[in-house]
């Protein structure tokens, strides 16, 4: 299946590699996050009664950078290979071996993503656990690569379906954790990944509760997205 | 299975025919049908509950290609071509009905199904995977189709930087890559100019010649007359041709 998959993976990456806006953007996002977006993120912590510190902003907004990066793109490779993947899959590749492929690809950016966020933190501010920062980062990739390729699959306009992106990582990053006085939202898909973000940025450990559920929510993230590009590419009823 | 509406569907039989064995100067057109369709429904549903409504495509379309024949499928815009080609390659479901058809399908559609960011090469490698071609043919494909279709010098050439004629070719060239034994062509030509026109028409008969089977949607009656036989389709039944 894999071997099979692969190169058509390597075809997809590729493919998205070579929007020059889209290499722009891997640079500019991270950096915007990390420098601008912490302290937006902060000040609204403040006005809404949270008590984000500073550090803390800064270290999850490189998540929130990845998780933009990968959701928008993951709704991209669907939203706009719909109908090629489709004649892909019925010239004899399977809607399976089309969605491994894509999930791969899709792995793949959101890993690179991930890597560029990870270093504009470091260089911004160090990192207290940077093994632990690392995986949260990455973990905040994958849940988005579940969320942009789930909508990318229901919702066909690219307009619609990419500001629903915006909505659902809006609502998630302005509802994390330490953002409000009463926690008026008590489950984010991103609220693990959070903690474990904030606490590496501090150089504190974190509670397996937090490892846990973090990984729990990445894999069904990533099973919902393999579900939504097989979806994309299987025959239509 | 459920069909569009929610209510239960009659169960679409999607079967392969065996590839016809034809001897090198076997008459193709004694090998018998390499597509049979039957019967075959389609609707759609439009809008939302309660302003939602069905819109039957197909009301029971059948239609017989034979290896080595070359067959038009005709029809007002809308008459449901499109779809009955989709639902025999596979792309979309039937409400009820049969196709029966080789494994070895080649497919061309009206749109062209490409990625933007691929070049015309990584478009052949794509295929020939999907294909199941070693390495060797695809080399031997693709290199022939390029020549015959006259686009080689686009190989390397990404697809949004191709003309409309160019990506039509690409196009083409996908379905016919895996020599397969049953083409079927969605207005293929469209965007060629007029000596492309002609060599398209050359190159469908030389391989109707060699035994391959194939249904082109076509909208022109000029070419009534390269046609072996041609079907109409009118308000998602084939009528009198």
């Amino acid at each position: 299946m894999l071997s099979a998959a692969l190169p058509a993976s390597t075809a997809f990456v590729r493919e998205h590699l070579r929007a020059p806006l889209t290499l722009v953007l891997l640079v500019a996002i991270p950096a915007f996050f990390v420098l601008i977006f912490a302290s937006v993120l902060g000040e609204f912590a403040d006005a809404l009664g949270g008590d984000l510190m500073a550090q803390s902003a800064t270290a999850i907004s490189a998540g929130w950078a990845a998780a933009f990066l990968s959701g928008t793109l993951a709704f991209f490779q669907v939203s706009s290979s719909r109908s090629a993947d489709r004649r892909l899959a019925a010239a004899g590749l399977g809607p399976a071996r089309v969605a491994v492929s894509r999930i791969v690809a899709a792995l793949a950016i959101g890993l690179a993503v991930s890597a560029v966020a990870f270093v504009t933190l470091w260089l911004r501010s160090g990192i207290g656990h940077p093994f632990h920062a690392a995986v949260a980062i990455f973990t905040f990739a994958a849940i988005y690569i579940g969320i942009g390729a789930l909508i990318g699959a229901f919702v066909k306009g690219q307009l619609e379906g990419s500001l629903l992106v915006l909505l659902v990582f809006s609502v998630d990053a302005f509802s994390g954790p330490q953002m409000t006085s009463n926690g008026a939202v008590s489950w984010t898909p991103t609220r693990n990944a959070a903690n474990l973000l904030i606490a590496a940025g501090g150089a504190e450990g974190s509670p397996s509760g937090d490892w846990i559920g973090s990984a729990a929510v990445a894999l069904g993230a990533l099973a919902v997205a393999l579900l939504a590009f097989w979806f994309s590419a299987r025959s239509r009823a | 299975m459920n069909g569009p509406s929610g209510a239960p569907s009659l169960p679409v039989k999607m079967t392969t025919l065996p590839q016809p064995q034809l001897p090198p100067s076997a008459k193709p057109s004694a090998a018998g049908a390499v597509l049979r369709v039957r019967g075959v429904e389609k609707s759609f549903h439009r809008g939302v509950w309660p302003l939602r409504r069905r819109i039957e495509v197909l009301r029971g379309a059948s239609l017989d290609v034979k290896a080595g024949e070359l067959v038009g499928l005709v029809g007002e815009n809308g008459s449901g071509k499109s779809t009955l080609i989709q639902v025999i390659v596979g792309l979309l479901g039937s409400d009820s009905g049969e196709v029966d058809r080789p494994e070895r399908l080649g497919y061309c559609p009206q749109q062209p199904m490409l990625w933007e960011k691929l070049t015309v090469a990584e478009h052949f490698q794509l295929y020939g995977r999907a294909y199941g071609m070693s390495d060797e043919e695809l080399a031997t494909a693709e290199a022939d189709l390029l020549e015959e279709l006259q686009f080689a010098r686009y190989r390397d050439y990404r697809t949004e930087a191709l003309s409309g004629g160019t990506r039509q070719k690409l196009n083409l060239a996908i379905s016919l890559m895996h020599d397969p034994a049953l083409l079927l062509l969605d207005e293929p030509y469209s965007g060629f100019d007029w000596e492309t026109y002609l060599r398209f028409w050359e190159m469908a008969e030389r391989r109707r010649d060699e035994g391959m089977g194939i249904l082109i949607v076509s909208h022109l009656l000029a070419e009534r007359e390269r046609l072996d036989r041609m079907y109409e389709l009118c308000e998602g039944r084939i009528c009198t041709c």
